[in-house]
C-alpha cells in the first residue's frame, strides 16, 4: 500500500473516530448515537411545507379508535394550531 | 402547549396529532421515559397507536383535541412531523405558520408569537398543569 492511500484511510479512520466521540459526547453516549444513527435520522425530515402553502389533507382516528376525520375538517372557522408529537 | 391552548382556545382551534412514538422501548429508549414510566415499543397496529394515545391524555389529563395518524404515517409523512412539530393552519386552509423540526427547533413560543401577533398577548392565571409532550 502506498503511502498516499495508508495516510488517507488513517485520516478518514481518525475522522470517523472523532465524529463519533463527538456524536457519543452530544448524544448522551454510545448507545445514543447508535439510536439516533438506526432509529431518528431515517424519520426525521426537514420539511418542504411552507408559509402561504395548501395545507395537506390527511385522514386522522380519533381517541375511540373508530371515529375517522380529515384534518381539513377542522379547518375553515378559526385559526387550526397543529401540534404533532408521540408520548415516548 | 397546554398553557398556550388554555390561553387561546377562544380565538383558535387546536389539534394534536399523534404520530409514530419517538423513543419506544424497542428503538432508542430513553432514560428519561423509563425514569417516568413511559415505557412503550413502537405500535405495529392502529389498535396499539390507540391505546397509547388514550394512555396519553389520561395520564397527562391532556385536554386538546386529539387525533391518530394512520399506520401509514400519512400525516407524519405530509407534515415532516416526526417526532414533533408544530404548524398553524389558517382560516383559507394555507400554512400560516410552520415549525421546525423538533427536538430542537420546536418552538411553542413561536406560536405564542404568532397568536399574540393577531390576537393581542393573553395570560391565563390558570395553574392547570402543563404535560411536557406533545
Amino acid at each position: 500500500m502506498s503511502h498516499f492511500w495508508k495516510w488517507t484511510l488513517g485520516s478518514l479512520f481518525g475522522l470517523l473516530v472523532a465524529a463519533f466521540v463527538g456524536l457519543s459526547f452530544m448524544a448522551g453516549s454510545p448507545k445514543d448515537v447508535y439510536g439516533l444513527v438506526r432509529y431518528a435520522l431515517p424519520h426525521m425530515h426537514r420539511g418542504k411545507l411552507h408559509a402561504g402553502e395548501d395545507a395537506p389533507d390527511v385522514r386522522l382516528l380519533s381517541l375511540d379508535g373508530s371515529t375517522r376525520f380529515h384534518l381539513r375538517e377542522r379547518t375553515g372557522a378559526r385559526p387550526l394550531v397543529v401540534i404533532f408529537g408521540s408520548y415516548t | 402547549m397546554v398553557k398556550i391552548y388554555n390561553d387561546y382556545k377562544d380565538h383558535a382551534d387546536f389539534l394534536t396529532v399523534y404520530v409514530r412514538e419517538a423513543h419506544p422501548t424497542d428503538e432508542w429508549q430513553m432514560k428519561s421515559n423509563v425514569k417516568e414510566d413511559v415505557c412503550y415499543a413502537q405500535p405495529k397496529t392502529l389498535e396499539q397507536r390507540v391505546a397509547i394515545a388514550n394512555d396519553f391524555v389520561q395520564r397527562q389529563k391532556y385536554p386538546l383535541p386529539f387525533g391518530i395518524d394512520d399506520m401509514n404515517d400519512a400525516a407524519d409523512l405530509a407534515y415532516s412531523a416526526w417526532p414533533e412539530r408544530l404548524y398553524i393552519i389558517d382560516e383559507h386552509g394555507h400554512i400560516a405558520y410552520a415549525g421546525g423540526m423538533g427536538p430542537f427547533n420546536y418552538d411553542p413560543e413561536e406560536v405564542r408569537g404568532w397568536l399574540a401577533k393577531r390576537y393581542g398577548p393573553v395570560t391565563q392565571t390558570s395553574s392547570t398543569a402543563a404535560p411536557s409532550k406533545p
